[in-house]
Formats: structure tokens, sequence, C-alpha cells
């Protein structure tokens, strides 16, 4: 069962739901810990006092800030202080279309599920979920989870309310100084890049993607264990820009209508400047 | 000020090549404090101690071990490691377009702004093709020896590149299990919750939402540097009312 990260209460007008959150996506990545090479023992990270040079408890730790020169410290009490009253609550704010929200505002996936099994609760839950899939709007709420604010997208995925949390917008980078190249193309190079797009097109199928890194890196601890040589593959070398963008385009797109796919219209192309 | 540009490569549109640069779209903004000692607000260090040996060991001595069964470890080189990078360190191929708002949105990681490289036209054709069209670019994309899967789209007037979790890293609604309520909501509890969806909706704009939390922080901190006492109240909890009609009921004609 997935583990709870946070327990609270879902506000909508004065409808309140008791829910837990819990992640929506799993870390299956392969980590490594810091080792001592000579015993192969465990690395252990310990907190020392810069001044006195000795070993520090966690409770003897404060928080400090750089206020224009001056140090200010704060303990976990003080911080703890100014955490919203209800704080324990995602209060809904408003509800928006979620075409309206770029993804450069998503962060991270969680799914609320309700806490406890009350009839009132489940009642309420189901309520908030059937109506916000009918009416296909996405909630937007905050909440506070481990000392920082999290502004919250709500949806419904097959009747479970998912949320996704989001960048503040003083957070998102303003694009004004970001070189974006040349004059505007012409027709016929427009024309010709839509129709290889459109030959290239597919549905999006997630499960078609797998994460080669993560099989590879499986395949290096492994090799490694068996006290197998590990060699680095040659790395690809970078294409250099072509000197006819319309040939390469007229020709990119006779291929793929040939339905080759892109990599078969590379190697082509390589194996023709080679030549 | 420029931006700071963090990859530079080639992104390939079947035999088009286009050079591009790669910028961070986002930055975090919580106040981040330094662990400090309470009794003499001394900086705390972090130090990497050998249990064994109940020392201090410096960083050349210190290698990346992955924990096969407890306490055993596979030691890998940072060659071996980057072996897995795979070589494909300086392009991303485009291998397919797919409707861009087909993608769900919890499969978003990261956003990186994309920039290009010279003033050739090709940054701008790509961008107009994959504008017109509504469509993103699949493809892989190696970043400090590490594969991502990735979407290159038209964003404003800009390439973005959105760095895609993998199908099996993202959690199902079906894995989870929801009890359903005995009593059913009734037709006219559903009316007036959509009725309070109506009133609440509004345009998204991103400049509505300010980060409260960070501004309290921010101002704890300058009413401690003032000397100021630090007033530790505590937390309160709602009421959860049991009776939903009446609360929906109430919601709508407070707001009405």
């Amino acid at each position: 069962m997935a583990r709870s990260l946070w327990t609270g209460s879902l506000s909508f007008g004065l409808v309140n739901v008791p829910i837990q959150l819990v992640s929506g996506a799993r870390d299956l990545d392969y980590h490594f810990h810091q080792v001592h090479e000579k015993d192969k023992r465990r690395i252990e990270q310990r907190r020392f006092c810069s001044k006195e040079d000795a070993e520090v408890e966690w409770e003897e730790i404060a928080s400090s800030y750089d206020l224009d020169g001056k140090q200010v410290i704060l303990t976990d009490e003080e911080l703890g202080s100014v955490e919203p009253r209800k704080t324990r609550t995602i209060e809904i704010e408003a509800f928006v279309d979620l075409a309206e929200v770029d993804p450069i505002y998503f962060d991270h996936p969680y799914f609320l599920i309700p806490a406890g099994d009350s009839d009132g609760t489940l009642r309420a839950y189901r309520l908030l979920a059937d109506v916000m899939e009918s009416e296909e709007r996405i909630a937007l709420g905050r909440f506070v989870m481990r000392s920082k604010e999290y502004l919250a997208a709500l949806r419904v995925l097959v009747g479970v309310l998912a949320i996704k949390t989001m960048r503040f917008d003083d957070e998102v980078r303003d694009p004004k100084d970001v070189p974006t190249g040349g004059a505007k193309p012409k027709k016929k190079a427009l024309d010709n890049a839509v129709a290889i797009i459109e030959e290239l097109s597919a549905d999006w199928k997630p499960g078609g993607y797998e994460d080669c890194y993560r099989a590879r890196l499986k395949g290096v601890i492994d090799k490694k264990r068996k006290r197998r040589k590990i060699e680095a593959p040659e790395p690809e070398k970078e294409p250099s820009p072509v000197p006819d963008l319309m040939a390469a385009l007229e020709e990119t797109l006779a291929q793929v209508k040939k339905g080759k796919s892109p990599e078969k219209v590379r190697a082509a192309a390589a194996a023709a400047d080679d030549t | 000020m420029a931006p700071r540009s963090i990859w530079n490569g080639t992104v390939t549109f079947g035999m088009v090549n286009v050079p591009v640069k790669l910028y961070s779209a986002t930055e975090s903004k919580t106040v981040h404090f330094h662990e400090v000692h309470r009794k003499d607000g001394a900086r705390i260090e972090h130090r990497k101690i050998c249990p064994k040996e109940e020392k201090e060991i410096p960083a050349d001595e210190i290698v990346k071990g992955y924990e096969t069964s407890p306490d055993k470890y596979v030691i890998l080189e940072k060659d071996e490691i980057k072996a897995a990078a795979g070589d494909r360190g300086k392009v991303i191929h485009l291998e397919e377009f797919v409707e861009r708002e087909a993608i769900d949105p919890v499969f978003y990681e990261k956003t990186y702004y994309v920039g290009s490289r010279d003033d050739e036209d090709l940054y701008r054709l790509l961008f107009e093709a994959l504008k017109k069209t509504g469509r993103a670019g699949v493809g892989r994309f190696t970043f400090h020896d590490r594969e991502y899967l990735v979407t290159l789209r038209a964003l404003d007037d800009l390439l973005a590149l959105d760095t895609l979790r993998f199908h099996d890293e993202v959690v199902e609604a079906k894995e989870l299990d929801t009890p359903s309520a005995q009593r059913k909501t009734s037709p006219k509890e559903k009316k007036m919750a959509s009725q309070l969806v109506e009133m609440m909706h509004k345009t998204f704009d991103a400049k509505d939402y300010e980060d409260t939390y960070r501004e309290s922080v921010l101002d704890l901190i300058k009413r401690k540097a003032n000397g100021e006492e630090i007033d530790l109240v505590g937390e309160e909890e709602p009421e959860h009312g049991d009776d939903l009609s009446a609360a929906l009921e109430a919601s709508l004609g407070g707001k009405g």
C-alpha cells in the first residue's frame, strides 16, 4: 500500500475532506553510496561545529540566514511559527482549464486518497471527484509540507484525485534573452517540415519508451560484479549543419514517405557523405 | 545579463541538423539557511567519516559503491558509470512526433529553454513547424552522464525541452485502493457542487499565486533581526462537518 507522506484535509468551499497524500511517482534509479576505498566501509556524514571542532547533535543545530551581512539565527520552533494556521489544509482557491497551465509549471505528481473510511469522508471525496471529472476543470490550491509551501493543481485520474505540485510564477525564468535564431522560414520550407512531422506522427504511448540508461547502468553493475571489463561506447559525432536546407528537407520527406525511420534516414545520409 | 547555457548540442530532424543550447527555465526561490551550532552560531561542517577508522576521509579515498547485500558493495569507477550514459552525448534525435496535449501532466519533470547557436533559419523552421502542428518531437537527451526521455515543443515564441518520467516511474490511479461510499451522493448535491465549481472558475494566470509562505519566512527573519520576540503559535485543524448538503448550501450562499 502506498505510504502516506502527509495527512490533512482538502477544503472545497465549506466542505472538508480528510485526505492523505501519496506519491504519484516511484524512484527506480540505481543509487550509489559513498564508500571508503581502502576498507569498503560506508562513509558516514557527521555534523561538526567549525569553532569547537567537535561533533554536534541534531538538536543543537539552528538555521542561520545572512540578512545583508547580519547573521540571523532561527530555531525550528520559530520557523514552525510561520506555517500558516491552516497548514494542514489544501484549500481550493479556483478552478481553471488544464490547457491554460503550461507544463513548465509542473513539478511532482501525487495522489490524494481519503483518510479513514467514514461514510461522510468517502461521500465528500466521491462528490468532488465526480464533479471535477464531469466539468473537465482542474482545481488550484496550496499546502505546506516539510517547511515549504506548494501550489498544486488538482485533477481526477480514473476516479482518484491527483495533484501536481507547481512552481510559482517567479520561479519560472523570463526567456527574453534566449537567442531564437534567424528569419521566419519560407513557406515551402515550412510546408516540407510540417509534412515530415505529419509523416512521423505517432500516438503518445508512454509504454513504448524504456529507460535505457537504467538498463545500461544495471549492465555495468552486473559486469563489475563478475569482474568483467567495462567499455564505454564511442560517442556519436555531433553532426554539422547541412549546406542546402531545402535539399535536406526534400530528401528527408521523400525518405520518410517511403516509411523510413529518422534513424534510417540519418544512416543513409551519413553513408552518402562517406562516398 | 545574458543567461548562461548549460548544454550545447544538436537536434536532428531527419537530415536537418539544428545546433542548439539549453538554458534552465526554472529556479527555486525557497529561502535557504545555513546550519549553525545553536550555542555559538558557528557554521556546521559535514565531515565524511569512515566508521571503522573513526576519522575524516579525504575525497580522493572515497568511491561510489552499489550495495548488493547489507554492507557489501560493488565499487564503480567514474568512467564505468559514464559508460552507462550511452553514445549520444551531444545529439538529440527527434524520432517521432506526438500530440503535445496528449501527454498527461504526470509525465513532466522539468523544462529547459532551447536557444539557437547561430543566426541561421533552422531554429525558426523547427519552431514554426512544431507550433503549427501542435506536436512535440520525442527523443533522448544525455545530461551529466544520464539519459533522459524528452519532448521538444513550441512554447510561446521559443523551443522548450521537457524531461519526462518513464511509464514505470509513474504510479497509476488503479494501483491505489480507494473505498467507495455506502450512500451515493444525491443529484442535488452534485448540482450544488457543479455550481460551486462554476462560481470559482477563472482564467489561469500564474501571477495570481504567490508563495505566501516564503514571504512570511523572510518577514520572520527581519523580525528576529530586529530583536522581536517570536510568538510560537500552534496550528488549527478545520472541522470535518458530516452534513455534506448543508456545507454545500452554505458555500453557495456565502459566495453568491
